[in-house]
């Protein structure tokens, strides 16, 4: 006889079965888990689970002085921190209607190019070891490497660099800099047909990532997906171009489409980006030399520093989307509200769970890198 | 730069509805306010009239001493290549709002972000479950009156320093014997 209290238990299908992917580093820049559930090799639902890199940097920001909270923001996207710094800072400019000496808007567009290159290597490195070519990663990373390296001459640090600032930067540049980006950039554009060979037009990844991840541009629109994802679809719009920044009104550059949509389509965006952030960075460094004057605006004490009340939301675009800050000042010496709207908000939740169902179990971890998402941003 | 005649389709979107208060603070963003029983009408317009189709994020802020959260809502149309921020306060005590699920996906993600830092139940919204915070049993953490410092000091015990394992230790002259060998110089 069956106990009064018994229930049944509902089963899941015999032929169903759950993989948890993560939460160590599961194929994306930071711990996430991502829950499948499948029947035979296809996916039948995701569920996304963040949390794990979860440090409240909202709340911290809300503790500490304007400035202080420059030593905070980059930390929220690793692969990518300068869009960060320039975004918090283009929002607390606006507040205090600061305005930045040209010199250090041109060395921001500098700084946020590199920071691009940077990160894509990165990505596609890792991309191509979802599909399991390890080569291009360790290429990628160790070009990446001497991105840092100009990096850590510039600001002292390699991953997080604190050095933009409400105002400007936080110093000129060292002397005889600009040759030694140029030169890593020379090197940089010499290995991109290496890396074509390698990867781009490898058929052992175009076969992979061709019809992987299909996302067209009205699904792409409707879920709010930004950057090289979106114009992986075909639509042509930039933050850059289209809701202009510093000084990228001036720069000549494209913005990169492809039309498939697929995962091969978004590797091939950064592929393109990756010539457009060296294009952009030369023109820099060919007008840099004929804009001097400084490189900070005149603030107040930072340390009692009280900034005007009011809102501003201040968008950039980072190399993994829309990247926008929403910051809300009371007058008082501590941002009231600072809201982080990072791209992989997105990409890493709510798109990937509705991308990877009906995919198959091996191609899972290439949509996700493909998306370029990146945890930090998710959790903040 | 906002284009003249998308400009008028706001304008008339913005004339057709009551408690509407808008403001262009800079060409290509546009600063609205609003009375949250008009919001949901307002974004539908907005988006299905005047393309803006890109819902950037929802914001929420807690104003505690006038009682309130402010949501704000960007909104972005790649056609005109303008941003509107559309504001709108709710009352903070039993705070409860309308999903907007139903016309933009992304709002699943922020009205779930914003249901766990502040306890904004969003009705209709698909997700309102613990996302981030999944193992937290605390007040929703962004709100003002959340003081992090006295939580962490009610909820968790500071490491002992000074176990009795270690005094002892140290009453019979140190752990670690080093030999004269392996001293470095």
């Amino acid at each position: 006889m069956r106990p009064e209290n018994y229930q049944a238990k509902s089963h899941p299908p015999s032929n169903e079965y759950e993989l948890f992917i993560g939460p160590n580093h599961p194929g994306i820049e930071g711990n996430y888990a991502f829950k499948l559930r499948l029947h035979g090799d296809t996916v039948i639902e995701g569920k996304a689970d963040a949390g794990y890199l979860h440090r409240g940097f909202e709340k911290l920001m809300e503790g500490r002085l304007w400035i202080q909270n420059i030593a905070l923001v980059p930390r929220i996207c690793v692969p990518d921190p300068v869009p960060m710094e320039v975004a918090y800072s283009l929002a607390v400019e606006e507040l205090c209607g600061l305005e930045v000496p040209e010199r250090a808007q041109w060395i921001r567009v500098m700084q946020l190019e590199l920071s691009r290159l940077a990160s894509h290597l990165f990505t596609f490195g890792g991309h191509a070891a979802t599909t399991g070519m390890y080569t291009p990663s360790y290429w990628g990373v160790a070009d990446r490497d001497l991105i840092l390296d100009l990096f850590e001459e510039l600001s002292g640090g390699r991953v997080y660099h604190i050095f933009n600032i409400p105002g400007g930067i936080r110093r000129d540049i060292p002397e005889g800099f600009l040759e030694r980006v140029s030169s890593t950039l020379d090197y940089i554009e010499s290995r991109l047909p290496d890396y074509d060979n390698l990867l781009f037009t490898n058929q052992v990844f175009v076969t992979r990532a061709k019809d992987v991840g299909i996302l067209n541009q009205e699904q792409a629109l409707e879920w709010g997906v930004t950057g090289p994802n979106l114009r992986a679809t075909g639509l042509t719009f930039d933050v850059r171009r289209d809701d202009p920044y510093l000084v990228y009104d001036q720069l000549e550059f494209e913005v990169a489409i492809e039309s498939a949509g697929d995962a091969w389509a978004r590797a091939m965006v950064r592929r393109k980006e990756l010539l457009e952030s060296i294009k952009i960075i030369r023109q820099v460094l060919a007008r840099l030399p004929d804009i001097q004057g400084p490189v900070r605006a005149p603030i107040p004490n930072p340390l009692a520093w009280n900034v005007p009340a009011g809102e501003a939301y201040a968008r950039v675009e980072s190399s993994k989307g829309e990247l926008a800050y929403y910051v809300v000042s009371n007058g008082g010496d501590k941002p009231y509200r600072v809201h982080v709207r990072g791209p992989s908000s997105m990409h890493a939740v709510q798109v990937l769970e509705w991308l990877s169902v009906g995919a198959r179990i091996e191609d899972v971890a290439q949509i996700m890198f493909s998306l370029d998402a990146c945890p930090p941003e998710v959790d903040r | 730069m906002m284009d003249q005649e998308l400009d008028r389709t706001l304008v008339s979107i913005f004339n057709e509805m009551e408690k509407v208060d808008y403001q262009q603070k800079s060409p290509r963003r546009l600063r609205v306010d609003v009375a949250p029983e008009a919001l949901p009408g307002l974004l539908e317009l907005l988006k299905g009239k005047a393309s803006y189709v890109h819902l950037s994020a929802i914001s929420c802020v807690d104003w505690i001493e006038e009682e309130e959260f402010e949501l704000v809502y960007h909104v972005w149309s790649y056609e005109v290549n303008s941003l509107v921020s559309a504001h709108t306060r709710i009352p903070r005590e039993g705070a409860c709002y309308l999903s907007v699920y139903d016309l933009y996906k992304p709002a699943g993600f922020f009205e779930r972000d914003i249901y766990e830092m502040y306890g904004v139940y969003f009705e209709g919204s698909p997700h309102m479950e613990k996302f981030i915070l999944t193992e937290w049993n605390g007040p929703p953490p962004m709100l003002k009156d959340f003081d992090a410092e006295a939580y962490v000091q009610d909820t968790f015990n500071w490491q002992d320093y000074q176990p009795d394992w270690l005094k002892d230790l140290e009453e019979a002259g140190g752990g670690v014997e080093i030999r004269p060998e392996d001293v470095r110089r």
